[in-house]
């Protein structure tokens, strides 16, 4: 059932956690696709390891461009359904089937993962906090009500992953991709999931004051497209 | 003429020759060059007539010619650092397109020994 199931996965200076990431998934999905940002310790080989297929960017150009990248290979692939994933262990990978089973029973063509309809181990204030503000932002520009605007974990139907086109190279994807969801008109639900945060996955993360940065990209991309 | 007025006009003529040989070679856009010939004549007015400036900039309220200069000078300034941010934007797009097309031919998959 999950062979037409494309399980995409960014990663750029993953090389300590992708492989176990990418076998996790494995484990659920055969179908792992996983693309190194130009990364510089070793993720393309760690990955080689247990991920399906790896494609290499051969200089970084952010996880927006890696993330569309491994969704048109997918699609390529002729993948029937495309889940987005975060390199940094932070998801969890039995998460995958309940993000499905919407689109599977066609209730919705695409699926957003909410940590905070679901579970966020370990989150501290401060990310609490610039996190319920992109949800706020994402309400003002993106016009989309959702619990959490910031979240990797996503699914697609092929019908949906062929509308995706991620022109922000980098972190502003994520408001790009709500506003590719918004702009489709098809329709969408948020799917409660866990998010597992460590000292590795917070030190990898963005700071608080990238929020504004991201914010700032996004509404130039907006612009200027 | 003094000598700085006729090393501004040399400028300004080596400036329109350049953007002529550019039109002509398709560098620049036909409004691009246009624009830049505007430029060009106006900065050659002012060097031969400098009290052109002051007659304008009493025209539109402002004090001095110089800062009439000024304002225009900075106003193109911001003009162009956005004109050139925008086609940044786009090269760099462009770069994300090549990069994928590379990433796409050389995904090794289950098929392909290590």
């Amino acid at each position: 059932m999950n062979e037409s199931v494309f399980v995409v996965i960014a990663a750029y200076n993953e090389s300590t956690c992708i492989a176990e990431v990418a076998r996790e998934v494995r484990s659920i999905c055969p179908n792992v696709v996983v693309v190194d940002d130009g990364s510089t310790d070793g993720t393309y080989a760690a990955a080689r390891r247990t991920a399906t297929w790896v494609l290499r960017h051969v200089i970084n150009r952010g996880q927006g461009a890696a993330l569309q990248t491994g969704i048109e290979f997918a699609l390529a692939r002729r993948a029937a359904y495309v889940v987005t994933f975060d390199a940094d262990g932070q998801h969890d990978p039995a998460d995958i089937e309940p993000m499905l089973d919407p689109i599977r029973d066609g209730a919705v063509e695409i699926t957003l993962g909410s940590r905070f309809l679901g579970s966020a181990v370990d989150l501290p204030p401060g990310r609490r906090l610039v996190l319920k503000g992109a949800v706020l932002f994402t309400r003002l520009f993106n016009g989309v009500r959702l619990t959490d605007a910031h979240n990797g974990l996503r699914a697609f139907s092929r019908r949906a992953a062929e509308c995706v086109h991620i022109r922000a190279d980098r972190m502003a994807h994520a408001s790009e991709i709500i506003d590719i969801v918004r702009r489709s008109g098809m329709p969408f639900r948020e799917v409660p999931v866990r998010i597992r945060y460590t000292a590795y996955s917070m030190a990898k993360g963005q700071s608080h004051f990238a929020a504004l940065r991201i914010a700032f990209h996004y509404l130039i991309g907006r612009l200027f497209p | 003429m003094n000598g700085f007025q006729l090393v501004i006009l040399a400028v300004l003529a080596g400036l329109s020759v350049a953007t002529v040989v550019s039109l002509l070679r398709r560098w620049l856009s036909l409004g691009l060059a246009v624009g830049l010939f505007i430029l060009w004549i106006g900065g050659a007015v002012l060097a031969i007539r400098p009290a052109t400036a002051t007659d304008i900039a009493r025209l539109l309220g402002i004090g001095r010619g110089a800062d009439l200069v000024l304002y225009c000078s900075v106003l193109l300034m911001l003009v162009g650092f956005f004109m050139v941010y925008i086609r940044i934007r786009r090269l760099r797009a462009h770069l994300t397109q090549l990069v994928r097309e590379i990433a796409i031919m050389r995904a090794e998959g289950p098929d392909d020994g290590d």
